[in-house]
């Protein structure tokens, strides 16, 4: 286990330490955690009374209350339980562009929400949508994990070839958890991003979809008479780069960029466009703060 | 027009320059080398391009729309050089005069729509040729020439004065033309007609006289040109086919007065022999026909038997498919017969008033016979000073002044200038007679015997009728529009015991003869009843018995009015149509007289390659410098023009 890790900088990790996932959603942990959910347990925060029934724990019986009225009341508490968070990367060939590629800040992306789970005390599940749909893959829980964390993430290689709705449907096979789940990819699909979403929507889950697009795909400098071949699939568009060609080619990023937001916001999940350049550190205080992800 | 080319490269030039438009093709045949190029996701661009390929037919369109701009550029580049030029026409000098012959034989048809209108095509060419600064100047001729337009820089009034010159009647003289060309060309008119105006004095440059003509006219001296120097443009194609009625005439039939007889003259102007039909209409019912070939060149004489003819119009046409319809009709008015009135004054002379008395006499003559006591009398001098009498024959008097009438001075000669006699000779011997004058026709003077004569003097202008070996014996001369006539010899004299003759005249047959002839010349007008006819554009002198207004109704139907002149001659100067015309008084129609052209020289249509003019003679189109109209220039530029439509068409073009 290394202990140092490039992904994030310790003036960073030091500002994620005060902050804290959020949930727009209470969903029920899986272990004791500073979450309140849904399930009544034993924590300090009063919730309902209820009558005894035999069998009860007497501990929780009101004595109080039964002095007063003769009659046993049990008294319920909030249970406070940890949060599952997801982050799934698209780790394709696509992801290997730009600079810093989208890939290494979709990895520094996700580091920095696990890492600020870990702190408080969430389950931290980072995957790649090329994981096979059986494999297991290891939860992180505790600021002890850090490292392992990081160095989980630094493991991921681009280069994968399985679509992005195989890669979630596979995600969602895997984790039928509740919790939040950060997708972060360049959504560029040839069969569209839709059905992927579909399958994280289905989930139930607190749905994050960042996407990430490089300065070359937001402002391309291309010039001339250009035989265009995609890295994923090798399919090859020839161009010749004029200034309405590339008005066209904004128009149409700019459309696909508004239906994904559109597809996002009419089914409850929120939508963040990133640009490869943006610092991660605004991107975490300014972007992901304002989307409310992160406190 | 065809362009003319010039040849501007060597072969191997043009075969590298010939071997760029299959080099373009197929640089369009071959597919366009892209670049590869590596991108995170094509899914944006096949989108992108996938808009553009809704219309992808208008992108194919546009690319071959390329390369035909191209293969068009290389066109024009090839043309530009070849260097096409049209021929243009160059005017010479800068100031010009538009001479335009609108004579009759200028409505030939063999140019479309006729000569005339070639010729102003042509000016009109000429005018669009002139440079800033040039100044023109449009005459417009026939037998007088009239200034269309006055010198002017002004282009635009120079096509509308030659637009509007229209067509004639009448016969050609370049002459007149000539001149007042050469007036406006000549330096110091010019200079005095600026003093005159109050203008700049003008620069003594000749003037260049563009003659736009078919030449029919004739020869003209040298020095009518002054400081013009000539270019003749001959309008008209060589031998066009014509067939003219040169005379039309009514004589009275030789055996038989009453009888009338038309007498015409054809001529064929045309290379081929031509086979015609002639008809001959009396107040537009047909009175006779005849069909004449004629060889090419000759004339041909026809004559048609009237009988009988109070009065009437005759018309003579030639149905011949000829390209001249002018000269194919002629007209002949035969108006009815007046007898003239004939004062004799005369101490009394039997032979004379014998004749006069004869049955023929009578008929054409009313005669009245005074002695010369008469002469003193104011009805004498009202009557003469009123034209009342046609034909005053004085015998051995003469009055103070001269009558409005004819003359017949016999013994004596006429009191005005330029009449004289000569001292008395005693038997005169006749020795020649004029026997074309109509007064002397048909007379045999060989066995007159004169027994004293006195020379006459021939007065400017005029004719000896009957000369002797001692001087003219017979002399006419006109005055105004009158003739007067006098003899030198007496025909009786009184002596003691009565008459005695002093010629054998009177008991020849020639004098009734002569006597008839006299009456029926200077009576006026009716012996000959056909022979009241005019040529287009010159006057005629119309006589009317009644004094006050008359008016002429033309050929088309238009009426002129005339006041009397004098003494009940008018003259009618408004011939400019061809036909007949009616002199009308009170409502009635008086006469008729006809114009014709029986112009030979219109008629002959063939145009003059050359135009006398003296010793010098101008060719046709001598005078033209041809210049060189280049347009590869224009060419140029719009090669270039494509060009930059190409290159925008380019930079609009999206993708394949």
């Amino acid at each position: 286990m290394s202990t140092t890790s490039t992904l994030l900088s310790p003036e960073l990790l030091a500002r994620l330490e005060k902050m804290e996932l959020l949930s727009r959603k209470i969903f029920r942990g899986r272990m004791k955690g500073e979450r309140r959910s849904r399930r009544k347990g034993q924590s300090v925060e009063f919730a309902d009374f209820r009558n005894y029934v035999p069998g009860d724990d007497l501990r929780f019986v009101d004595w109080n209350t039964y002095a007063r009225l003769e009659r046993l009341f049990l008294k319920l508490f909030l249970e406070e339980e940890d949060l599952h968070f997801y982050a799934l990367l698209d780790a394709s060939a696509s992801m290997d562009f730009g600079e810093p590629t989208k890939l290494r800040y979709a990895q520094q992306l996700a580091a920095a929400l696990g890492f600020v789970g870990l702190v408080r005390g969430d389950r931290v599940k980072i995957e790649t949508l090329g994981q096979a749909a059986a494999a297991r893959s290891s939860v992180f829980r505790g600021r002890r994990s850090m490292w392992r964390l990081f160095d989980h993430i630094e493991s991921f290689v681009p280069g994968e070839t399985v679509s992005l709705a195989q890669g979630v449907k596979n995600f969602c096979l895997r984790n039928s958890g509740k919790g939040i789940v950060v997708l972060i990819g360049d959504l560029m699909d040839k069969a569209g991003y839709e059905p992927a979403l579909r399958y994280l929507l289905a989930q139930q889950m607190d749905v994050y979809v960042v996407q990430v697009l490089s300065a070359e795909e937001i402002d391309p400098e291309l010039v001339g008479d250009l035989r265009l071949v995609d890295c994923e699939d090798g399919d090859q568009a020839d161009v010749t780069v004029s200034a309405p060609l590339m008005k066209r080619y904004k128009q149409t990023l700019a459309a696909f960029v508004e239906s994904a937001r559109d597809f996002c916001t009419r089914r409850g999940m929120v939508y963040l466009l990133v640009r490869n350049e943006v610092p991660l550190e605004e991107m975490i205080t300014d972007y992901l703060a304002q989307r409310g992800l992160i406190r | 027009m065809w362009p003319t080319w010039m040849n501007m490269l060597g072969w191997w030039q043009w075969a590298i320059l010939l071997a760029v438009p299959p080099a373009i093709i197929s640089l369009y045949f071959l597919k366009l080398r892209r670049r590869p190029v590596e991108v995170p996701s094509t899914y944006l661009w096949s989108r992108s391009i996938e808009d553009l390929h809704v219309n992808s037919i208008w992108q194919r369109l546009r690319r071959n729309l390329l390369l035909l701009l191209q293969l068009l550029l290389l066109l024009l580049l090839i043309v530009a050089l070849l260097r096409p030029a049209w021929r243009g026409e160059q005017l010479i000098g800068h100031r010009l005069v538009f001479l335009i012959d609108n004579s009759a034989s200028m409505k030939a048809t063999d140019e479309r729509p006729n000569r005339l209108e070639r010729a102003k095509r042509r000016a009109l060419a000429l005018v669009d040729e002139m440079r800033s600064g040039d100044v023109g100047m449009v005459i417009s001729f026939a037998d007088t020439a009239r200034i269309e337009q006055m010198r002017t820089g002004d282009r635009a009034a120079l096509g509308r004065a030659i637009r509007a010159i229209k067509p004639t009647d009448r016969s050609t003289s370049l002459v007149e033309a000539l001149q007042v060309a050469a007036a406006q060309a000549d330096p110091r008119q010019i200079a005095q007609a600026a003093e005159e105006e109050n203008t700049t004095a003008v620069d003594s440059l000749p003037a260049t006289a563009y003659i736009l003509s078919d030449g029919g006219f004739g020869p003209v001296s040298e020095s009518t040109l002054g400081n013009l120097r000539p270019v003749y443009i001959p309008i008209g194609r060589s031998s066009p086919a014509n067939v003219a009625i040169l005379t039309f005439a009514v004589r009275r039939h030789e055996s038989q007065e009453d009888y009338l007889r038309a007498l015409a003259r054809l001529k064929n102007f045309s290379p081929k022999k031509v086979d015609v039909e002639v008809t001959l209409r009396l107040d537009g019912k047909l009175k006779d026909a005849d069909r004449v070939a004629i060889e090419p060149g000759q004339t041909r004489r026809i004559a048609f038997d009237l009988g009988e003819v109070d009065s009437g119009v005759l018309r003579l046409s030639v149905a011949a498919s000829d390209c001249f319809a002018v000269d194919d009709e002629a007209w002949v008015a035969v108006n009815p017969v007046r007898p003239a009135e004939v004062l004799l004054v005369t101490p009394g002379n039997q032979p004379l008033e014998l004749a006069l008395t004869t049955r023929s006499a009578a008929k054409l003559a009313h005669v009245v016979v005074e002695p010369t006591s008469f002469l003193k009398t104011q009805q004498y001098a009202t009557a003469a000073a009123g034209g009342a009498d046609d034909l005053i024959i004085y015998d051995r008097c003469r009055p103070t002044t001269m009558p409005q009438a004819n003359t017949l001075f016999i013994g004596n000669v006429p009191p005005g200038e330029g009449w004289s006699r000569g001292e008395p000779v005693a038997a005169p011997r006749i020795i020649d007679t004029d026997p074309t004058h109509p007064m002397m026709q048909w007379l045999a003077m060989d066995d007159v015997v004169l027994r004293e004569g006195r020379p006459i003097g021939v007065p400017p202008g005029g004719d000896i009728l009957i000369d002797s070996d001692a001087g003219p014996m017979l002399v006419i001369a006109p005055r105004e529009t009158f003739q007067d006539a006098a003899t030198g010899f007496l025909l009786v004299e009184e002596e003691e015991g009565g008459q005695v003759g002093r010629t054998t005249w009177p008991i020849r047959p020639s004098f009734p003869m002569f006597v008839l002839n006299t009456l029926g010349y200077l009576g006026g007008g009716v012996q000959e009843p056909g022979h009241r006819s005019a040529r287009p554009g010159h006057p005629i002198t119309l006589e009317a018995a009644t004094g006050g207004s008359i008016s002429v109704v033309h050929p088309d139907g238009q009426a002129t009015r005339l006041e009397a002149v004098r003494a009940g001659r008018r003259r009618f100067s408004a011939t400019e149509q061809l036909g007949v015309y009616e002199v009308r008084s009170g409502g009635r129609t008086v006469s008729r007289f006809a114009v014709n052209l029986f112009d030979p020289r219109e008629s002959d249509l063939a145009p003059r390659g050359a135009l006398d003019m003296g010793a010098e003679k101008i060719a046709g189109r001598s005078g033209w410098e041809a210049a060189r109209r280049e347009i590869w220039r224009p060419l140029l530029l719009l090669g270039l023009f494509v060009l930059i439509v190409e290159w925008y068409i380019y930079n609009q073009r999206v993708s394949m």
